[in-house]
């Protein structure tokens, strides 16, 4: 039976995926764990963060391996990973996303970015950078980024046996969505061979990032009583920007005739009115922008538009002056 | 648990790799139930979820029944239980308090079954992490309660629940309480029986007693019984709790010899020689006994006691584990507030006192709740008050938290949205006045941009799934009201996505309550509000618009006090936004959903053919109340909407309950792209699925008839847009579909007829 490279003190190499709802990690977690339980004869454990996961808000997927002699006790989330598999790019600045990284770390990341370059992104202290495409991957397989992970994870590992994880793709999308899997297996060999890796000693360059339990800002002497919040309407200072996937509504200002159905049809409250002079002169609500920071890309607004003023693009695509100011002219577009 | 090593013929396993409650749904395919009775919530959702999908998929014979609440749930178990089957249920938390008065019945009356507890933290503040809150709420309600500490325990436990409870001087209900979270949704490697005739034969045919169907031997089954009879059926019900305990050790027994499992009342680890000890329930025992090997390798003589058998409490075996222990630990993952102990703590407290010779010190802390993660540094600090204890000869401080935050004295709240001045919200667009000559309320002044001035009372950031219909609907609604407003959202996902703490969406007062029960809540605050002003304690001219949000979820677990509000006839709007299903918890079958459609709880497979009944209709239900406004509306005829939203506060103003509902889409479950919303619900109106009208002082006005503008569709071409439906398009299905398609003509022919008839 094959050895884990490395083992923390009770005996287990241990994997946490960080991502958002509606990217796969908790599925990416769910193969991998059968891969290496079922198919590969390890012991070990899988189990998810759980908070309301709602599609685009944040998950974890943890996983563990160990001999297949040792017992299975520890219950906690992964803290000290010896892998870290990054879903997207946007979610780097979670509070304690590189928690428990170090030296031992193989961080893996989908980026388009070096993994020096991506060392920079993270503020990483030390550890293997490795960094995969693999949303370009998916986009062009037709598949999520999920099993292109899986391929690198597979391959980074130095153990991980790759016809194990693609024996449980199969058996995972089975009879149901059996017409994902060949794509989903030609993301997965993509995953395995197209990426890049490199190691970084501690430099000085970054501080290290150990896990941290406690510190919370709110506590027993100081939060309100009965768990009441005192401030009304806090949310508006979240940046959503992170639960998007890959599109966004441009307002073509020159076009918008501020008819206001798109405020109807908005589930995020993004578009931005306040009282002024039309194009024709009359007093009136005009709508001024896109709040882009609470704007999910659902692209509801695009299908209301009677006017063709609000119009679907690929956000890496896009002049990021439209993001900044939050509308375009039709000239810019 | 352990394993024996002996070789010895034993029926085929395999191995798995499964979650507590995967394990759970598993075992009941092995058990194979006559009935289960459940209502979803989390943690314990899946386990009717996956428990559908297999017998979608023809691997059971179990008849699921979806209770219209965790009350309706019990209930239909408990009556499925007299009728002489074996009967299931799965639930969790606030679920569990709400079936609890049912519990007491099903013991008392002695109809043996099995609730698979899916511990959570009880509310409120709503929680749906894992704690111990509600178990504890088990203790007094003659069930037998086994606790499973990981998944292989929770699947041997719901089989071996029914040969305990069935046994011939026990015959209660058991419960077996497993960790949510932790251990319900833990995918660990794990042991189960090929055959599942191998459970079958363990337990035997269900032997029936006092069935409540045998027409040939009448009885009857809870008759009215005071003093000085019900003494001595309780002084049965505990005798049967004793009997219990003789029965448990021996069905371990029997099983071990099919399973290799062994399984005791009290699980000891390293307790031979410990002299300091941690007794715990449940997953975190796991951590402790991981602790307890680290620090016996430095030498420490400790050990941990885990139970596997809370009732009847096994004060006997705790008492022979403690003999020589000084200083024990008793870790409860749930408080008994002013107990000055934790539950279990002082129970054992007591077991100990039974023994004269006994001098162990007991230590009680809270730890975990809310499902705050339990590390192996907490087992330590544990421990490291049983040294403490050992080293003083006393215990400091003998009941404590830990796991606390003081937080941070410095931290200043952030300021979030401006209070909405009354000015701000009434900006006076809309002019509703009552046209005495027709006899009914108009607005007018219904314009889209015109009301971009009408400030959110909901705000930005809510972490709702992009393009979800919950905020279009009720905002849209909300254009139309002016001037103050105060909420309440019930349970679902529009609360859970607007207010995880410490932030907040809403610009004006919210409240949340469990979704029994919001619609009585409301009527609280408002007849509160009517005191205060009639007694002068506020001004008696401000005004205040009541609006309370329901999903289709809340309006089936809380029907019932909400048409007691509407009996009562209070001052205050219900919208339900009805999108077909339980979305917060995954998609399980509302009552609303429509017949065929597929949830995680009407699945579609090789026998399964979606939801097999067909969908309630609320807003006749609360016609049939008599209140003065009953109104149907969607964002997608927006117009129709604000105009019924601004009569709607004339109504709540100058008469009384307004209710409407609304129909919002789900993109995520109903299997559609985000953007589309629009088009799938326009679909679902042109079908004539939700006729779009209303029924103001008894009279119905279709105010959309899409025949009339050549809009009318098939209801095929609605259900076509939709990955949930897209089955019903197949020429296999062509009888339910053509069924529904005759439900949705006559229900529409019937709202045309009293649109056109007055008397109707």
């Amino acid at each position: 039976m094959t050895d884990l490279p490395i083992t923390n003190e009770m005996g287990f190499y241990e994997i946490r995926m960080e991502s958002i709802g509606g990217f796969g990690a908790n599925l990416a977690g769910k193969i991998l764990g059968e891969a290496g339980i079922l198919g590969m004869g390890f012991n070990g454990s899988n189990f998810s963060s759980y908070g309301s996961e709602k599609k685009g808000s944040p998950v974890k997927s943890f996983i563990r391996f160990c001999d297949a002699n040792t017992t299975v006790r520890v219950n906690s989330p992964v803290t000290e990973p010896h892998m870290l598999v990054i879903f997207l790019e946007t979610i780097l600045d979670t509070p304690g996303l590189l928690s428990g990284t170090g030296n031992d770390t193989i961080v893996i990341i989908n980026s388009a970015s070096s993994p020096s370059e991506a060392r920079d992104k993270m503020k990483l202290q030390c550890g293997t950078i490795v960094t995969v495409d693999a949303m370009k991957i998916a986009v062009e397989e037709k598949t999520r980024v999920n099993t292109a992970l899986l391929g690198t994870v597979a391959a980074a590992s130095g153990f991980i046996d790759p016809e194990s994880i693609k024996d449980y793709i199969r058996k995972n999308l089975g009879k149901k969505y059996s017409f994902l899997i060949e794509p989903n297996l030609k993301t997965f060999e993509r995953g395995l061979k197209e990426y890049q890796s490199q190691f970084f000693e501690d430099d000085g360059k970054y501080p290290a990032q150990p896990f941290k339990r406690d510190g919370q800002k709110l506590g027993y002497m100081n939060q309100p009583m009965g768990g009441v919040i005192l401030t009304p309407g806090t949310t508006i200072h979240k940046d959503l920007t992170a639960s998007r996937s890959g599109y966004i509504p441009v307002l073509l200002k020159d076009k918008c005739t501020s008819c206001g159905e798109c405020d109807i049809v908005c589930p995020d409250y993004c578009f931005d009115w306040s009282r002024g002079i039309d194009k024709k002169g009359r007093e009136g609500q005009i709508l001024n922008k896109i709040n882009y920071e609470h704007c999910k890309g659902c692209l509801r607004c695009i299908e209301i538009c009677k006017f063709n003023s609000l119009i679907s693009r690929v956000e890496y695509e896009t002049d990021n002056k439209v993001l900044e100011v939050g509308y375009s002219t039709s000239e810019l577009v | 648990m352990s394993s024996t090593s002996t070789k010895i013929d034993r029926p085929a396993q395999t191995t798995d790799f499964l979650s507590g409650n995967e394990m759970a749904s598993l075992a009941a395919s092995h058990v194979n139930y006559h009935v289960m009775g459940y209502y979803p919530i989390t943690p314990s959702t899946e386990v009717a979820e996956y428990l559908n999908e297999m017998g979608a998929n023809g691997k059971h014979n179990v008849n699921m029944v979806p209770g219209d609440g965790e009350h309706g749930a019990a209930g239909i178990c408990y009556g499925a239980s007299t009728a002489g089957g074996r009967v299931f249920n799965a639930t969790s938390a606030n679920g569990f308090l709400f079936s609890i008065e049912q519990l007491p019945v099903q013991s008392g009356t002695r109809y043996p079954m099995v609730l698979n507890l899916v511990c959570r933290s009880v509310s409120g503040p709503l929680d749906i992490r894992g704690d111990h809150s509600d178990l504890i709420s088990s203790l007094d309600l003659g069930w037998i309660v086994l606790t499973a500490k990981d998944p292989q325990a929770v699947y041997d436990m719901v089989i071996l629940a029914n040969k305990i409870g069935e046994a011939e001087d026990v015959r209660l209900p058991v419960i077996v309480a497993d960790d949510g979270f932790f251990t319900s949704h833990q995918k660990r490697r794990v042991r189960i029986f090929e055959d599942r005739q191998v459970v079958e034969d363990f337990l035997g045919p269900f032997k029936p007693m006092n069935v409540s169907i045998d027409p040939n031997n009448p009885i009857t089954i809870g008759p009215y019984m005071n003093d000085p009879d019900q003494i001595n059926n309780k002084k049965q019900l505990s005798l049967a709790m004793s009997a219990a305990e003789s029965v448990i050790p021996k069905v371990f027994e029997e099983y071990e010899k099919i399973s290799g499992r062994k399984y005791s009342v009290i699980e000891t680890y390293k307790m031979d020689d410990a002299e300091c000890a941690i007794f715990i329930v449940n997953s975190a025992a796991d951590t402790v006994m991981d602790v307890v090997d680290r620090l016996r390798a430095n030498g420490k003589k400790v050990g941990c006691i885990y139970p596997t058998v809370i009732r009847p409490f096994p004060a006997g075996l705790i008492r022979s584990a403690c003999k020589k222990v000084k200083s024990l630990l008793v870790a409860d993952r749930a408080d008994s507030y002013g107990g000055n102990g934790g539950r279990l703590s002082t129970e054992i407290k007591a077991a100990l006192k039974d023994d004269p010779q006994n001098k162990t010190m007991v230590i009680s802390r809270i730890y975990g709740l809310g499902g705050k993660d339990f590390f192996a540094e907490d087992a330590e600090e544990l421990f490291k008050l049983t040294f403490q204890a050992v080293s003083d000869g006393k215990v400091e401080i003998p009941y404590d938290y830990i796991g606390t935050s003081p937080g941070d004295p410095n931290h200043k709240f952030v300021k979030g949205t401006e209070s909405l001045s009354k000015e701000i919200q009434s900006p006076g667009i809309l002019t509703v006045y009552k046209d005495e000559d027709k006899g009914c309320v108009e607005v007018k002044g219904v314009k889209a941009r015109a009301l971009t001035a009408m400030p959110d009372r909901i705000t930005a950031g809510h972490g709702a799934c992009p393009g979800c219909g919950i905020f279009p609907s009720i905002s849209t609604f909300l254009k139309g009201i002016e001037g103050f407003v105060v909420m309440l959202w019930h349970t679902g996902c529009g609360m859970v996505v607007t207010t995880g703490y410490p932030n907040t969406s809403f610009a004006v007062t919210y409240i949340h309550n469990l979704f029994q029960n919001g619609a009585a809540t409301l009527s609280g605050v408002v007849e509160m509000y009517k005191e205060r002003q009639r007694r002068g304690e506020i001004p008696g001219d401000q005004e205040i618009t009541f609006v309370m949000v329901t999903g289709d979820g809340g309006l089936d677990i809380g029907l019932g006090p909400a048409l007691g509000t509407a009996f009562r006839n209070h001052n205050l709007i219900i919208l339900e936004y009805d999108n077909h299903g339980y979305m917060n918890t995954g998609h399980q079958l509302s009552f609303t959903t429509p017949i065929g459609h597929a949830t995680s709880t009407s699945n579609v497979g090789s026998v399964g053919r979606g939801k097999t009944f067909n969908h309630k209709d609320s807003a006749q239900l609360f016609a049939s109340c008599h209140i003065p406004y009953v109104f149907t509306g969607s964002e997608t005829h927006y117009k129709d909407l604000i105009r019924k939203a601004a009569k709607a506060q004339y109504f709540v103003r100058n008469e009384g309950l307004v209710f409407g509902k609304l129909f919002s889409d789900c993109p995520l479950n109903w299997r559609h792209a985000d953007h589309n919303g629009h088009e799938v619900i326009r679909a679902g109106v042109d079908c004539n699925f939700f006729p779009i009208y209303e029924v103001e002082k008894g009279f119905t006005t279709l105010n959309y008839n899409p025949d009339d503008k050549g809009n009318k569709i098939p209801v095929h071409d609605w259900l076509k847009l939709m990955g949930k439906t897209k089955h019903l398009t197949k020429p296999e299905n062509k009888d339910i579909l053509d069924a529904f398609q005759t439900e949705v003509d006559r229900r529409f022919a019937k709202i045309k007829a009293m649109s056109e008839h007055p008397d109707l």
